[in-house]
C-alpha cells in the first residue's frame, strides 16, 4: 500500500537559494507528524514545498503512489493536501461563511460540522476576513482548510502570538480533530511540546536538514535531548 | 435653467453608464492581476465594430447585435490572454504598458484596414430615437436606454460578484493569489473567465456607445485616458468604486463642455487631481 506522502531527498528554496537540503520523510494516512525546530530552520519552506510553491531543485515527491513534482499548487490543495499557512491568510473582501462556502469540496467536512468545532466562527459568520481577532483567525483557518476535505492537514504554527487561553481552547480542538484519524497531520510548532503531544511521529529540523527522527513519545521522554535539538542555544 | 441642470445631469449620468461599462473590465484585470492593460479601449473597439457589422452584414437589428458584440470581444479576451497577456503577469508594469500600447497600435491599423478610417454609422431602432417626455422635461431616449442597461448589468455584476461561488473565488483570488491557489481554487481559470467578461462588457460598451461616443479606428487611443481616470479615482478591483467614479466624470465632462466649453476636458482632471487628493487609494479602496 502506497504511502499517503512520500517525499525523498527534497532539495528547495526560494530563487537561486537553498533553504532545505536532502530531506525525506513519509506520511501515513491518518498519521501526524511534528515538523519542529528553531526559527529559521526551513519548516515553513518544507510545507510551503509540499504545497508548490517554493522552487524544488531536486528530490521527489509523491502523493498516495503519484508524482506530484510537477502538480500545480490549486491540484495539489485539491488532492487532498489542506494547509493553514502560519500568516493565515484572511481574505479581507470575504464574509467567515463565505471563506469556508468557497473553498468547500465533497467530503465528511460542511459548514455545519465545521460550525461545531468552532462555535466562534458562527457567531461570527457575516464578519469580513479582517475583522477578525487573532484567535478567531486562526480558528477560521483551520476551518476553511477543513471545507477542503483534505486527507492531510498541514498545520503551520497554528499557536503563534495567541493568547494562553485561546491556546488551550484551540489545542483542545486540534488535539480531538488529530486524534479522531479522519486524516493525516503535520504539525510546525515553535512550542516543541505542544506538537509532540499531539502527533506520534517526529522530525527535527537543523539548517535545512533533517537531524532528528523518532516517535514523538521517544522525544517527550528524553528532554535534554530535545532541548538539544530545538533550544535556542 | 433648471431643465439644463438637470438635463446636463442626465446626459453626464448616460454618459458615465457607458464609461462604467467600458472600464469594469479594466478596473478588475488591475485589481486582480494588478495588469496595466491599456488596450482594454480595443475590445470596446471590437465590440463596436462587431455591432456594426451584424446590422450591416448580417442584417441584425440593433438590440440582437448587442449580446453578438459582447460573445465577439469576450472570445478575443479569452484567446489574447491566453496568448499573449499571460505571458506578461509577472513582467514589470513598464513591459505591460509597452506591450498593450504595441497592442492599441496594432487594433488602430487592423481596423484602418479592415473598416477604413471614417466614423461607422449606426442605425438605431425608432423606439431609442428622439425624447421621452417626463414630468415636462425631455429626456433623449437613448440614453435613458443606457442608463436602464446600466443599472441591469450593476445589478446582475454586483450579484454575480457577491453572491455566487465564482465571485467569491474572484475576491478571494484579488484579496490573496497563493493562499487562494492554496486552497484549490484555479486562480488562472478564474482569471481568464474574469478577462473574458470584462472584454465582452467592454465589447458591449463598445456598441452601446457608438450613437454616444463614435467609432472610428482611433477609439482605443482617444479614450484610453477615460477608461484610466475611471479605474484610478474609483479604484481597481472593486464594482461600487468604478461605478461612482464613472458617474461623477460623467456628469463633470458632460458639464464642463456645456458650461465652460473654452476649458474643453481640463475640468474632469481637475476632477480627477481633486479626488485622488481625497482619496489617495481611490473611491472605494481595496487594499488596506
Amino acid at each position: 500500500m502506497a504511502k499517503l506522502l512520500s517525499a525523498e531527498r527534497l532539495t528547495a528554496g526560494y530563487g537561486d537559494s537553498i533553504v532545505l537540503e536532502d530531506v525525506s520523510f513519509e506520511v501515513d494516512a491518518g498519521g501526524s507528524l511534528a515538523l519542529l525546530g528553531r526559527n529559521g530552520v526551513g519548516k515553513t519552506t518544507l510545507l510551503l514545498t509540499l504545497m508548490g510553491l517554493t522552487r524544488l531543485k531536486s528530490g521527489n515527491l509523491s502523493w498516495e503512489g503519484a508524482d506530484i513534482v510537477r502538480l500545480p499548487t490549486f491540484r495539489r490543495a485539491q488532492a487532498g493536501l489542506g494547509w493553514v499557512p502560519q500568516e493565515r491568510f484572511m481574505f479581507p473582501s470575504l464574509t467567515v461563511e463565505e471563506h469556508l462556502s468557497v473553498v468547500a469540496r465533497p467530503g465528511p467536512w460542511s459548514i455545519a460540522r465545521v460550525y461545531q468545532y468552532f462555535p466562534k466562527l458562527e457567531e461570527r459568520k457575516q464578519n469580513l476576513g479582517n475583522q477578525l481577532s487573532g484567535g478567531e483567525q486562526q480558528m477560521l483557518a483551520i476551518a476553511r482548510a477543513l471545507m477542503t476535505n483534505p486527507k492531510l492537514l498541514l498545520l503551520d504554527e497554528p499557536m503563534e502570538g495567541l493568547a494562553p487561553i485561546i491556546v488551550q481552547e484551540l489545542l483542545k480542538v486540534i488535539g480531538e480533530l488529530v486524534r479522531a484519524g479522519e486524516f493525516a497531520v503535520i504539525v510546525v510548532e515553535q512550542h516543541a511540546r505542544l506538537a509532540l503531544t499531539l502527533t506520534r511521529e517526529a522530525i527535527v529540523l537543523d539548517r535545512g536538514q533533517v537531524v532528528h527522527r523518532s516517535a514523538s513519545e521517544e522525544l517527550l521522554k528524553h528532554p535534554e535531548t530535545l532541548d538539544r535539538l530545538v533550544a535556542v542555544a | 435653467m433648471l431643465g439644463n441642470l438637470i438635463g446636463v445631469l442626465f446626459d453626464g449620468i448616460a454618459y458615465g453608464s457607458l464609461l462604467f461599462i467600458i472600464s469594469i473590465g479594466l478596473s478588475v484585470t488591475m485589481g486582480l492581476m494588478n495588469f496595466v492593460n491599456l488596450a482594454h479601449g480595443a475590445f470596446a473597439m471590437l465590440g463596436g465594430y462587431s455591432c456594426v457589422i451584424a446590422m450591416t452584414r448580417l442584417g441584425l437589428p440593433f438590440l440582437a447585435s448587442l449580446p453578438v458584440a459582447f460573445v465577439v470581444s469576450a472570445l478575443a479576451g479569452v484567446v489574447l490572454e491566453r496568448l499573449l497577456y499571460r505571458r506578461l503577469y509577472r513582467a514589470t508594469h513598464l513591459d505591460q504598458v509597452l506591450f498593450s500600447i504595441g497592442l492599441i497600435f496594432m487594433a488602430i491599423a487592423g481596423a484602418t484596414w479592415l473598416f477604413g478610417s471614417q466614423q461607422q454609422p449606426v442605425r438605431l431602432p425608432d423606439f431609442l430615437r428622439g425624447q421621452v417626455r417626463v414630468l415636462g422635461l425631455d429626456f433623449g431616449a437613448y440614453r435613458l436606454f443606457l442608463i436602464v442597461v446600466v443599472v441591469a448589468i450593476t445589478l446582475a455584476l454586483t450579484w454575480l460578484i457577491e453572491r455566487t461561488r465564482f465571485g467569491a473565488e474572484v475576491r478571494a483570488s484579488v484579496d490573496n493569489q497563493q493562499a487562494s491557489a492554496g486552497l484549490g481554487i484555479n486562480v488562472e481559470r478564474v482569471f481568464s473567465l474574469t478577462f473574458a467578461l470584462g472584454s465582452g462588457l467592454a465589447g458591449l460598451g463598445g456598441g452601446l456607445g457608438i450613437d454616444v461616443l463614435g467609432l472610428d479606428p482611433t477609439f482605443p487611443l482617444k479614450y484610453m485616458v477615460y477608461f484610466l481616470l475611471v479605474v484610478a479615482v474609483g479604484g481597481a478591483g472593486t464594482i461600487k468604486g468604478p461605478l461612482f467614479a464613472a458617474l461623477i466624470l460623467g456628469v463633470f465632462d458632460v458639464a464642463g463642455k456645456y458650461y465652460v466649453p473654452q476649458l474643453g476636458s481640463f475640468v474632469i482632471y481637475v476632477v480627477m487631481v481633486a479626488m485622488l487628493l481625497v482619496f489617495p487609494q481611490g473611491l472605494v479602496g481595496r487594499r488596506a
